[in-house]
C-alpha cells in the first residue's frame, strides 16, 4: 500500500515498451485507482465518451470517475472537502483556462488549507488540466498560466514533457499528501517514448537533462522542452538543456551548476513573460551565480498580450523549434539574440 | 397559443430572412470547414435559429447583447454584417474582431454586440452590468444575457439573477436550452428545472425555441416588461441542436433526430407565411436564392481581404 515504495531513479529508460504521452497518463490514472481505493477522478466531461482526449478512456474503475456540471469553483471545493475526508481526488479539467473560474477555491482554499491549520490536516488533491493551443482557439482557450499558479504558496506545479515523466510524476502527484497542479500539454499527447509497465513514481524538484553541452544552459519545460530539444538535436548545438519537470519545487541547484559551467542562460517558457516562470529562473540564477554569467540571461516567452485567433498571427505569436535554434545559435556565438526571436518574436515586451 | 404580439408581413419577412441567413451561412461553413480555410472551432446553431431571431426582432442597436461560445446565429440576428463574420472566420483583418477573436469572440459595437466569451457562464454577468449602466445613466437600453442550459449550472448565473432582481435592473436573461452540454444531456447536468429556479428571483416566460412565432411573441412580452422598468425577466426557449456540439457534422444522438415539420423553425415559418397568405412561395424561394448570393459575396470579401501581419501583435 505505501506509495513510497514505487520511487524510482529519475533517468529515463531505453529499449523498453513505447507508448504515447496520452497512454502514459491513462495508465497512471488507471494504476493509481487500482492501487489505492481512495483515489477517484472528478470533473466536467471526465466520464464522457471522449475520455478527456483519450486520457481517461476505458478505465478499470469507471465507478470512480464522476462527471460534473459546469461548476469549476464549487467542484474544486467539493474535491477539497473529499480530500479532507479521507479520499484522494483527481480533479480534471479539459483546459487550463477553466481553472481560472476556480481561482478562489484553488488559491484561497486548496493552497492555503494546510498552512492555515499548521498541517493538522493534509490535502492529497491532484488538479489535472490540459494546456491547449492553436486552431484559432484564441485568448480564452490557449493559456498555460503555470507562472501564475507557481506564485501561490501551497501548490506544487508539475508539467512533464515526456511519456516516462508524465506517468511517474502523475503517480507521484497522487501519492503526495499535498495539493499538486498537474499540467499536461495537448500537443504532447501523441508523442511516444519508453514507459515501464509497472507502477513507479518520480521525485519532484529534479531536472532532467535532455541534451548535454557546454556553451549555453537552456531551461524549458513541457512543450517548450520538446521544442528546445528538437532545436538542439536538429542543429547539433552545444547546449545543456534542462527540463525542470516541476516548476515548483524548482531544481535551481542543477540549473545554477550548469550556468556556472556554460556562463550563459536562456529560459524558454511557453507562458506570459511578466513575473512568470522564466523571470523567476533568471532572478534566482542572478541571485546565486551572477558572476558566472558572461552575458545577460535571455527569456523567450509569449508576447505580453492575449493569444490571437488568426492562423497567421498564431504562427507569429508562438515560438517554434526553428526560432529557438536561431536564438540559441546567437547566444552560442556570444551575440545578442536577434529582436525578432525574443518574447514571441520581439513583440509586446 | 394566445398571441400578445401581432405579427405582420414585414416582421415575417425579416425573421424569415434572418433565419435563412443564419441557416444557410451555417450550412456553408459546415461545407467549407473540411477545406481548412477557417482555422477556428465552430459551434453552429442549425435548428436553433428561431431563438435569436425571435428575440432580436424586438431589440434595438442600443440594446447590448452578450453571448457565449455559440455566437454566429445570435450575432447575425443582432445585425453583425455577414462579411465581417466570414472574414473573422477566415482570419482576416477585415473580420469583426480584426482576426484576433475567431469564431467564439465576435463583436459589433454599432449593433449592440459588445463581445462574446468562450468561458461558459461569465458573460451572463456582463448583460447585468450593461443593465446597471443603463439604469445608472438613464440610458434607456437593455442588457441581454444570452446563454445555454448548461450555463445555469455555474454560480455566476444565480449571482447575476439575484443582483439583477435586487436592483430591478433592465436585463433580459435569454436561456437557449438545446438540452445538451456537449455530449452530456440536461438530465446529467441539472438537478434543477431552470425556469422554476429562476422564478425564485424574477418572472419567467417560456417559448418554443423551434418556432419563431412563439419566441417572437414571448420575447416581445419580455422586452416590453423590462423596457417599461418592471425589472429583469428570464425567457426560456426550449430548442433542438441539430449539429454536434462543435464542428461541421450532424449530431448522431438518437434523441436529436430531426423531423423538419416538427423541429425546423424555417419550415414552420414558411408554412405559416404561405398558408396565411402573408408571403408567397416564390417569395420564399427568392429569399433563399438572395441569401446564397449574399453568402457568396461575403466569402469573396473574406478571401479578398488581407491576412494580418505579425507586426499587429505589437502592443
Ligand atoms: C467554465 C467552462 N467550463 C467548461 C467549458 C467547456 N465547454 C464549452 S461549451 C460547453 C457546453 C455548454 O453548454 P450550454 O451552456 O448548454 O451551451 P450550448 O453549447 O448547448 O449552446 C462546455 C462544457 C467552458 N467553455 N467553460
Amino acid at each position: 500500500m505505501p506509495w513510497s515504495k514505487f520511487q524510482q531513479d529519475y533517468a529515463a529508460p531505453t529499449g523498453g515498451r513505447t507508448i504515447s504521452y496520452c497512454a502514459a497518463v491513462r495508465e497512471a490514472i488507471d494504476q493509481a485507482m487500482g492501487h489505492d481505493p481512495r483515489v477517484f477522478a472528478i470533473g466536467l466531461d471526465a466520464d464522457d465518451k471522449f475520455g478527456v482526449f483519450g486520457s481517461m478512456a476505458n478505465l478499470s474503475h469507471p465507478e470512480r470517475v464522476l462527471g460534473t456540471p459546469i461548476a469549476e469553483n464549487a467542484m474544486t471545493g467539493v474535491a477539497l472537502g473529499a480530500a479532507l475526508s479521507g479520499l484522494r481526488p483527481i480533479h480534471v479539467h479539459l483546459r487550463n483556462d477553466f481553472l481560472l473560474v476556480a481561482m478562489d477555491q484553488i488559491v484561497n482554499y486548496v493552497a492555503k488549507w494546510e498552512d492555515m491549520f499548521d498541517r493538522q490536516v493534509r490535502v492529497p488533491l491532484v488538479i489535472r488540466s490540459i494546456i491547449g493551443r492553436g486552431w484559432g482557439c484564441g485568448a480564452q482557450h490557449s493559456q498555460a498560466l503555470h507562472g501564475l499558479f507557481a506564485q501561490v504558496p501551497g501548490l506544487k506545479v508539475v508539467m512533464p514533457s515526456t511519456p516516462y515523466d508524465v506517468k511517474g510524476l502523475f503517480l507521484a502527484s497522487v501519492a503526495d499528501d499535498s495539493p499538486v497542479l498537474f499540467l499536461e500539454h495537448r500537443w504532447l499527447y501523441k508523442n511516444t517514448g519508453d514507459v515501464p509497465e509497472a507502477i513507479y513514481t518520480l521525485p519532484f524538484g529534479k531536472c532532467q537533462r535532455l541534451h548535454a553541452g557546454e556553451g549555453l544552459t537552456v531551461v524549458a519545460a513541457s512543450l517548450a522542452a520538446v521544442h528546445a530539444r528538437l532545436a538542439c538535436e536538429g542543429n547539433g548545438l552545444d547546449v545543456d538543456l534542462l527540463d525542470p519537470r516541476t516548476i515548483k519545487p524548482l531544481d535551481i541547484d542543477t540549473i545554477v551548476a550548469s550556468v556556472r559551467r556554460t556562463g550563459r542562460l536562456l529560459v524558454v517558457d511557453y507562458d506570459f513573460p511578466f513575473g512568470g516562470f522564466a523571470a523567476e529562473v533568471c532572478a534566482q540564477v542572478a541571485e546565486r551565480a551572477h558572476g558566472a554569467l558572461r552575458q545577460a540571461p535571455v527569456r523567450i516567452c509569449f508576447p505580453d498580450r492575449g493569444m490571437p485567433a488568426s492562423g497567421i498571427l498564431e504562427r507569429a505569436y508562438y515560438p517554434t523549434p526553428e526560432r529557438l535554434a536561431a536564438a540559441m545559435q546567437n547566444l552560442l556565438d556570444g551575440a545578442p539574440v536577434a529582436d525578432d526571436l525574443l518574447v514571441g518574436g520581439g513583440h509586446g515586451r | 397559443m394566445q398571441r400578445t404580439h401581432t405579427i405582420d408581413r414585414e416582421a415575417v419577412l425579416w425573421m424569415l430572412r434572418r433565419m435563412r441567413l443564419i441557416r444557410q451561412t451555417s450550412e456553408r461553413i459546415a461545407k467549407l470547414y473540411a477545406t481548412d480555410v477557417m482555422e477556428t472551432p465552430v459551434h453552429l446553431c442549425i435548428g436553433q435559429e428561431a431563438v435569436s431571431v425571435g428575440l432580436c426582432r424586438h431589440l434595438t442597436d442600443r440594446d447590448k447583447l452578450f453571448l457565449g461560445h455559440r455566437t454566429h446565429g445570435p450575432a447575425l440576428a443582432k445585425g453583425l454584417p455577414l462579411p465581417k463574420l466570414m472574414a473573422e472566420l477566415y482570419g482576416r483583418t477585415s473580420g469583426c474582431s480584426h482576426a484576433f477573436g475567431g469564431s467564439m469572440h465576435l463583436i459589433d459595437t454599432e449593433h449592440g454586440l459588445p463581445g462574446s466569451s468562450a468561458i461558459v457562464g461569465g458573460s451572463i454577468a456582463l448583460g447585468v452590468g450593461a443593465a446597471l449602466a443603463s439604469s445608472l445613466t438613464g440610458g434607456g437600453f437593455l442588457g441581454v444575457s444570452y446563454f445555454g442550459d448548461a450555463a445555469t449550472n455555474a454560480g455566476v448565473f444565480y449571482e447575476s439573477l439575484n443582483f439583477a432582481a435586487l436592483r430591478k435592473l433592465p436585463v433580459l436573461f435569454l436561456c437557449e436550452d438545446n438540452g445538451w452540454s456537449n455530449v452530456m444531456p440536461k438530465s446529467a447536468h441539472s438537478a434543477h428545472d431552470i425556469t422554476s429556479v429562476a422564478e425564485r428571483f424574477l418572472p419567467v416566460l417560456q417559448a418554443d425555441g423551434t418556432d419563431v412565432l412563439s419566441v417572437f411573441d414571448r420575447a416581445g412580452a419580455a422586452v416590453q416588461h423590462v423596457r417599461a422598468g418592471n425589472g429583469p425577466m428570464l425567457l426560456h426557449c426550449r430548442t433542438k441542436r441539430w449539429m454536434k456540439h462543435q464542428g461541421p457534422d450532424r449530431c448522431d444522438l438518437p434523441e436529436n433526430a430531426v423531423d423538419p415539420a416538427r423541429d425546423c423553425p424555417i419550415v414552420k415559418l414558411e408554412a405559416f407565411a404561405t398558408r396565411s397568405g402573408m408571403v408567397r412561395a416564390d417569395e420564399c424561394a427568392a429569399i433563399e436564392r438572395a441569401i446564397e448570393a449574399e453568402i457568396d459575396a461575403a466569402i469573396a470579401f473574406a478571401e479578398a481581404s488581407p491576412f494580418p501581419t505579425p507586426e499587429l501583435l505589437e502592443a
